[in-house]
């Protein structure tokens, strides 16, 4: 309810503008493991700018796979077999007086790297041990209803939201207290930095899991050439008495004579640490992964993985393959 | 209409072209209007066809000459962008994600690396010919610079629609260019009042 409130009074705001512009886009994807898990989904998103300096994004998923075994396709869509909505907001862009963005609606946490284009199923298979939900560390399926606002100048930017939990995905948060996120993000030269902080509950049952959920974590991009090196680090209580740190480097290649070709390789660790000795889980994984655009919207991608640790993978090194389509219609009218 | 020419007939109207342009500067004997005019390609009208007309003898640009191809929603706007040689072409990330511009193909070359949402890159087209731009992070992302040699050109519109601004009346060899096809090239002749028609294959 309050980011349905704050989405209505963002559009009360919004000045109609003579030129209406959008695009809808759809994705369909499947693909499959040596872990013997296939799996399927379609996401459609729509982007509508009705006025000038407002624009509105929806967003749906359908996504299915065989087995739930495994964190493979656990991007950033849920695969429950039935239609989610995820990310709806309306966002007012004011690029005056130092307030720059703010958004209303159902949103993404803006927690570190946390756009879909950073860990949808377009590309890559398998999401970074901290983004699975699975894990006692943040999930990619969780969303903020409420509002969000950006401030500051472009190189040196400060993010708060409000909200309340709206996940999608098997790792939902506990209903609480409002969530509180804050986040600064500031460039140095090529490099993109940011420090995140997410205050929520749990989501995992209340009498396994009491008190409340702290993430804290730093982020970083730099890219030039055709290399991409990213990576986030999180620092985390996911519930009283516990912790979980982890992060993970990216290494994205496609440069000049790779042509359609992109190359990953990620390296990543995860610790979660409890009082009980059974259920602690000291983790590393290595990903190598490659996206091959085939024709236009048409791509494929294959991964590699080799894991140490207990997770929920069947075997230590995984072979998974997959194949994308995306489609995207843009519009325009009254120019 | 396509219209090719052998070598020497093409340089008897590029000269004649020129001198059209040349006198038409140096003793302003026609007003300049805006040259209109629709595109055909293969009998229907096409959109994002760039249009250029040869005219050496055009003076340089007044000044320092900007342009902008904006980011916005996980595309580039406009997809065609025609310029003349010399422009500076602002590239603005007005998204709300990270972008990484680069042309590494034909025409200018450069890499602009990542930037952040709210700042802008400026790279200056030097030579004419075809660019194609591209986001690193994005593959979906794709637009095009046409740098041409002349102060006169245009890109139609949706229903195939150009406006060239300013053109001296004159017989002029003109250029088109579009996505995926080869350029063209024929001659036309520029008047006040008159709506000119370009048909390509």
């Amino acid at each position: 309810m309050t980011g349905r409130i704050a989405f209505i009074a963002l559009l009360a705001c919004a000045r109609p503008s003579s030129a209406q512009t959008g695009a809808v886009e759809v994705v369909q994807s499947a693909g499959m493991s040596n872990e013997l898990i296939g799996g399927v989904g379609v996401q459609v998103r729509g982007l509508f700018q009705p006025a000038g300096r407002f624009r509105i994004y929806l967003e749906a998923a359908w996504g299915d796979r065989s087995s739930a075994g495994s964190d493979v396709f656990g991007t950033a869509y849920p695969y429950g077999g039935k239609v989610d909505a995820i990310e709806n907001y309306g966002e007012l862009t004011v690029q005056t007086s130092g307030l720059r963005f703010l958004k209303a609606g159902r949103y993404r946490t803006p927690f570190g790297l946390a756009n879909a284009s950073d860990h949808a199923y377009v590309g890559f298979l398998r999401p970074p041990l901290i983004r699975y939900g699975g894990y006692f560390a943040l999930s990619s399926g969780y969303l903020e209803e409420g509002a969000d606002l950006v401030a500051g100048v472009p190189h040196l930017s400060a993010e708060f939201s409000l909200g309340r939990s709206a996940d999608v995905g098997s790792a939902r948060r506990r209903p609480g207290a409002l969530n509180k996120v804050g986040r600064i993000e500031g460039s140095l030269g090529p490099i993109i930095v940011g420090a995140s902080v997410l205050r929520t509950m749990p989501d995992q049952p209340a009498y396994f899991a009491f008190g409340r959920a702290t993430f804290r974590g730093v982020d970083a991009r730099w890219m030039q050439a055709g290399v991409q090196i990213r990576g986030e680090w999180i620092d985390a209580v996911p519930f009283e008495g516990t912790t979980t740190k982890g992060g993970y480097l990216d290494a994205i290649v496609h440069t000049r004579v790779m042509g359609p070709v992109t190359a990953l390789a990620r390296a990543e660790k995860l610790d979660y640490d409890t009082p009980v000795a059974a259920y602690r889980l000291f983790t590393h994984r290595y990903v190598a992964a490659t996206r091959i655009r085939i024709w236009r919207g048409l791509s494929t991608s294959l991964g590699v993985s080799h894991q140490g640790g207990r997770l929920t993978q069947h075997r230590p090194t995984a072979f998974d393959a997959g194949v994308s389509w995306a489609l995207r219609k843009d519009f325009a009218s009254g120019q | 209409m396509p219209a090719r020419f052998t070598p020497p007939v093409r340089y008897a109207v590029a000269c004649l072209a020129c001198a059209t342009v040349a006198s038409s500067f140096s003793a302003g004997a026609a007003a300049p209007g805006d040259l209109q005019g629709v595109v055909h390609v293969a009998g229907r009208t096409a959109k994002e066809v760039v249009i250029w007309l040869e005219a050496p003898a055009a003076p340089p640009s007044p000044g320092r000459v900007t342009a902008t191809l904006d980011q916005r929603n996980m595309q580039f706007v406009p997809r065609v962008l025609a310029v003349r040689v010399g422009t500076q072409v602002r590239m603005p990330n007005s998204d709300r994600l990270l972008h990484n511009v680069f042309s590494f193909h034909d025409g200018k070359v450069f890499d602009l690396g990542l930037y952040p949402v709210g700042t802008s890159r400026v790279v200056r087209f030097d030579k004419p010919g075809l660019s194609r731009i591209y986001c690193n992070i994005h593959p979906s992302m794709g637009a095009y610079v046409v740098s041409v040699d002349s102060p006169y050109f245009a890109i139609s519109d949706t229903q195939g629609q150009f406006a060239i601004p300013s053109v001296p009346d004159g017989t002029y060899t003109y250029h088109a260019w579009r996505a995926g096809a080869e350029p063209a090239s024929g001659t036309l002749v520029a008047a006040a009042g008159r709506a000119v028609e370009i048909e390509l294959p």
